[in-house]
This record gives C-alpha cells, structure tokens and sequence, in this order.
C-alpha cells in the first residue's frame, strides 16, 4: 500500500517570512508609542507658546490652533527684568561652570589615571564620595560659606557651588576616559620626543574628548535646569536665572497662570539643551560607554 | 649608527628581580634577537635600553653615551611596539610625521622625509588613511615607517610580528631583514619565536630567568648550546634528553641509558670527554641526529618500537621510548616507518651533547 505523496509546502517567498515582518511591527508600534510619550510635552509645550494670549489661557489643552502669534514671547519681556537678562544669566552661569569643570576635571582625571602618588586611591575615594551628600542638606553651611567669601548673591559664587558639585562625576568620568588610551600610545608619543605638554594636547586629549564632551553636556544642562541654589544663593532680580524666571510667571497677578507666557518661557529654555544633546550626542554615547569595553 | 652597550644592568620590582646582571656588547649596524620563554626578562631589557623602564643597576651606552638617566626621547632610538600603537586619531602621514615634528624639523623636510620612508616601505597610497582603515600588515609598516623616518642611532622591536597570521608573518619577517640590508642601523628585536631569531638575527641571545643563557650567531647556538636550556630552546622539534651514565671501558668511552643500552662515543670527542668517566650526565641527541640504520663510524645502532609517526610533508617525525624516556627523531618521508613497527635506528654519535645534570652547563660545547 503506497500512501500520497504529501502536497508541497507553498513555495518560500523572497525576503523576511512573516513572523519576522510581524515582530519588526510590533517593535515599530511599541517604540513610536513611547516616543509619542516622551515627545508630547515638548510639542505641547512648544504648540501652545505660539497661541494668542488668550488661546493659551482659554484652551490649554488643545495641540493646536488657527491664530499664530508671537503675544507670549513679548509678554515674557515684562517679566521681571525680560527674559533676555535672565537667559543671559543662565547661558553665563552654564558656560562658566562647563568650563571651570572643564579646566578642573580634565587635569585631575589625568593625574588620577596616569600617574601614580601616595594616596591615590583615598583621594580618589573621598572625591567620589562627596557625591553621597545630598545638596540640599548643606545649603545653609554653603550660604555662610558664600556670604564670608562675599560671593553671596553672585553670578560667579554660583558657578563656584554648580562647579563644586559637578566635579565628582566629571573627574570619574575624565579617568575613566584617559584609562581608555592604551599605554603603548603613551610609551610611543615618549619615545617619539614628545613633552608632558605636547603629549596631552596631541595624544591624550584628543582620544579623551568624548569623556569630555560628556562631562561638558552633563555640567551645562546640571548649571543650566538648576533651581533650588539659584533661588536661595540670588536676591537680585537682575541677577536670576530662567527657571526662576519660569516660577515667576506661573505665578503671576492674582495666582492666575499665564499658561501661554509660561510655556513660551519653556520652549525658551528647551531649546539650547535639546540644540547641545543633538550636537554632542555622538560623543555622549561613546563617552559614556569608554573603558566598558576593550 | 651606534654601539650599544649594557653593563651588568639590573632591574628588580621590590625583592623580585626581573633582570638579574645582563652584560651585553653589540656592534654597529648589527641586528641582535632577544628570545626566552615569556618572563624572561627579555621586554623588559629591551624597555630599559628604550627608557621605558627605570634601570636598578648597571649602566646602558648608545654611542659613548650612557642613558640611563636620559628619557626615552633624548635616547634616539625608535620603537615598534607589539601592537603597534599607532595614533588612532592622526593619517598615517601625521602619525609619521609626529616624531619630526617634535625635533623642530622645517616642513618641506619632513614631507620629504615621509615621501621617502614612504616609498621605501610601499605605503604611499595609505599616506591619508587612519590606523582603523588598515590592515594588520599595513599597520605593521606604518609603525615601522614611523621608526626609520627619524633615521635613529637604534632600532628596538618589542615582539612586531606576534599579531599577525603565520603566513604574514614569515613574509614581515624576510621585509624586515630587508629593510635592515637596505638601511643598517644597530637593532635589538625581541621575540619568543625561536625561529625567527635564528632567520633574522646576526646574533641571538638567550635569556632566561633574568639572566643571558649564551649570545651567540645563530649556528652557534644550534651547534653548540652552552646550556640545556639553550639546547631545548633552539631548534625545532626540541632536542630529546636522556638520563645517562658516561663509562669507560679501556680507551673507549660508552654513554650507558637507563634502559642498559650502550651508545659508543667516537674517538674524536672521548679525548675531551675522559674527565667526566663514571659521572651521571644528560645525554642530548636533536631528532635531526637520528637516522635509518647506517654502519658508518660515529654512529651508534638503536632499534626503536615506534609509538606514534606525524609526517609533516618532506620530513616525518617519529617518536619511541627508551626505558622511562620518550625520544622524537625526524626522518625522511620515503621509506619512514608506521606506528606499531620496530624499526632500526642509529644516532650520529658526532653531534651529541653532553650536560651536566646538576648545573645544566654543557660538556661538550
């Protein structure tokens, strides 16, 4: 007794089966609800800052509107002292402590990786473990501190404080990165002549920069979002920085919201962050990932 | 173009001596191998004649100079470094041109300089590229581009080859030994490859545990090891050793086995041999000394029962026991035996050597 030949499988078709097509959906599906989550108080944020006034105030909620109009940008000009002296405020304290950190971390880190003296590994560990105290529990020692050095109510005793807490991470992160730059390097950029000096500029820095673009990023956008010693370490008006300008508006005359007003101020002080995370991200990730892996 | 001599130099890391005395004289324009098993002391030689590497004691002279207290720039000496290290983020261009801009050199010279060490090492058309877009070969160049193109009193070469595949390396090998006809310049070149010491160098030195075992041109040391140790090293597959008594009887000298089998020594060497009659030795017999059975003068007859025969081609190795030792002989391929048989050997007494099991100096040498 012979039995049928079974029937042929349908002949495969070219390029991913559909199991492989149906999972890649999914994985698209899954991944554009969670950029959807994360990107829709931005759009928010950045919709309604360009509504009228009395749009923003009347309809918060709606994405979108007919009438576009430049009404918040100009109100945020009356607040306080404009929004311009307190953007510069911010861009100076942010730029200043990125390159205080920058200056500090990258010759500590240095020393830390190349170089080998007594006690090494305990300064080391106390460096590191000054990011186990929480900032605000020595705001007021700080105060003291900054009024006996008369840098209370300074642009400059702020980029002191921002600095200060800044570095524990940025001198672990500049180690770790010159750990990264093969020994041998060194040894040849010796025997080719090459100065201390010479060495660092030429070899050591440029294979560290993504440590420091990192360190860079983290210190701008840390100096820049900071509220909490802005508010308590300034009394100037003309000396505060954008999130403290933000609070000002939100709680405007007769603790109505000027919502339109508030997000224009927001989409303000987005937009540098978002501009640096794009430009440096290529670093950032290789920064990041330095000495991970050999 | 310099001497370069080292002076009972010694490198210790706390109580662990690392080099232990090492006294070395090499001449102008020649190219000398350092070669040992791994942690003999070799690298770190060749570090401290770089600069790389404090010196504990002892005295290193490129030229009439001693460097000791020189940095590894002021020595005039250039390095290939075992994986090369390339500046990953200069051209090759740059990364050749580093060491000449260092020394202030004016920029036309240094193009032609590159231009030069360019063509001599065929690179030319990877002048523009990154060390990441070579090939492991092209790297190997490059490194040694940068190394002439600063025309240095000393070459040093820390293990260059090591990375590369067995086919490559033999090629690099013959380009380096070209490079050296083509500019000679006084070379040290280290490496744990006993046969790339033996093709490259004009003299060999044998380090082991700190200390140089025997310097010496490379048929030398093949001929003549001074030590067990330098008779194990040199020589592929490693020479066979044999406990053994040496025994006189009458004028004749005989080396007795273990097993009871009796060796005669030829006449030319008992002279030299009488002296140690009736002493225990370490009887060595390389796989090339060992043949089909012949009725010549100067070789002993031996019947071996072959355990395991591997043929390599044009030679074929076989190997057999003796009492409680094994014993490797290399024959030709025709007529080679298989395992299982017993064949009829005989040692070309002629080249034998002779240890002393104590001390491991050789007798004979």
């Amino acid at each position: 007794m012979t039995r049928p030949a079974p029937a042929l499988a349908p002949a495969a078709t070219s390029g991913p089966s559909v199991t492989d097509r149906l999972g890649y959906s999914a994985y698209f599906l899954v991944a554009l609800l969670l950029a959807i989550i994360f990107l829709m108080p931005i759009v928010w944020s950045f919709a309604n800052s360009f509504k009228p006034a009395a749009e923003a105030l009347a309809n918060p909620v709606a994405l979108f509107s007919k009438a576009f109009s430049l009404e918040n940008y100009r109100r945020l000009e009356n607040v306080g002292a404009g929004w311009y002296v307190y953007a510069a405020n911010s861009v100076a304290i942010a730029l200043g402590t990125v390159l205080l950190t920058i200056l500090i971390s990258v010759p500590a880190g240095y020393g830390f990786s190349k170089f080998r003296f007594p006690g090494q590994s305990l300064i080391f560990m106390v460096v590191m473990a000054t990011m186990m105290i929480p900032f605000q529990s020595i705001l007021t020692p700080l105060f003291l501190v900054l009024k006996i050095l008369g840098l209370q109510n300074s642009l400059f005793g702020l980029v002191l404080v921002y600095t200060t807490f800044q570095l524990p991470f940025s001198i672990f992160m500049m180690r770790n990165a010159f750990d990264a730059v093969p020994g041998a390097l060194i040894e040849a950029a010796r025997i080719d002549g090459a100065s201390q000096w010479t060495l660092v500029r030429r070899i050591m820095l440029p294979l560290a920069l993504p440590g420091a673009a990192t360190v860079a990023m983290f210190a701008f956008l840390n100096a820049w979002n900071e509220f909490l010693a802005a508010l308590i370490f300034l009394s100037d008006q003309t000396k505060f920085t954008l999130p403290i300008m933000l609070v000002n508006v939100s709680s405007g005359i007769y603790g109505i919201i000027d919502w339109g007003a508030l997000q224009a101020g927001i989409t303000l002080t987005m937009v540098p962050c978002i501009l640096l995370f794009l430009l440096l991200q290529r670093y950032y990730v290789r920064g990041l990932t330095a000495g991970a892996v050999k | 173009m310099a001497r370069l001599q080292l002076k009972n130099v010694v490198k210790s890391y706390g109580i662990h001596e690392a080099v232990r005395g090492v006294s070395l004289d090499i001449d102008d324009k020649e190219f000398v191998v350092f070669v040992g098993p791994s942690g003999c002391g070799k690298s770190t030689t060749l570090r401290m004649i770089a600069g790389l590497e404090h010196i504990s004691g002892g005295e290193i002279l490129i030229g009439d100079r001693v460097v000791n207290r020189l940095g590894p720039g002021q020595r005039d000496i250039a390095m290939v470094f075992q994986n090369y290290a390339l500046y990953p983020h200069m051209t090759v261009a740059e990364n050749i041109a580093f060491c000449l801009e260092q020394q202030r050199l004016p920029k036309p010279e240094i193009a032609a300089r590159i231009a030069a060490a360019a063509e001599t090492l065929h690179i030319t058309e990877l002048l523009e590229r990154r060390p990441a877009q070579l090939s492991g070969g092209q790297r190997q160049r490059v490194a040694m581009g940068r190394a002439i193109v600063r025309n240095p009193k000393v070459f040093l070469f820390d293990e260059p080859l090591s990375n590369l595949d067995a086919k490559l390396r033999v090629k690099m090998r013959t380009e380096i030994k070209r490079l050296h006809k083509l500019l000679p310049t006084t070379t040290v070149y280290v490496t744990h490859d006993q046969v790339e010491a033996m093709t490259m160098a004009d003299r060999v030195v044998v380090m082991n545990r700190g200390i140089v075992e025997q310097m010496g041109e490379p048929q030398q040391l093949y001929l003549a090891p001074a030590s067990k140790f330098v008779a194990g090293f040199i020589g592929s597959p490693s020479m066979n050793f044999l406990p053994a008594r040496l025994v006189a009887e009458g004028d004749a000298l005989h080396i007795l086995l273990d097993d009871g089998t009796r060796l005669a020594v030829p006449a030319a060497r008992a002279a030299t041999l009488g002296r140690h009659a009736g002493t225990a030795v370490t009887f060595g017999i390389r796989p090339e000394s060992i043949g089909p059975r012949q009725d010549r003068p100067g070789w002993a007859p031996l019947d071996a029962a072959i355990d395991l025969v591997e043929p390599l081609g044009a030679t074929t190795m076989i190997y057999f026991n003796t009492g409680s030792s094994s014993l490797c002989a290399s024959l030709n391929s025709e007529g080679a035996p298989k395992a299982g048989m017993t064949m009829p050997l005989s040692i070309n007494m002629t080249q034998m050597h002779l240890f002393d099991p104590q001390t491991e100096r050789s007798l004979t040498a």
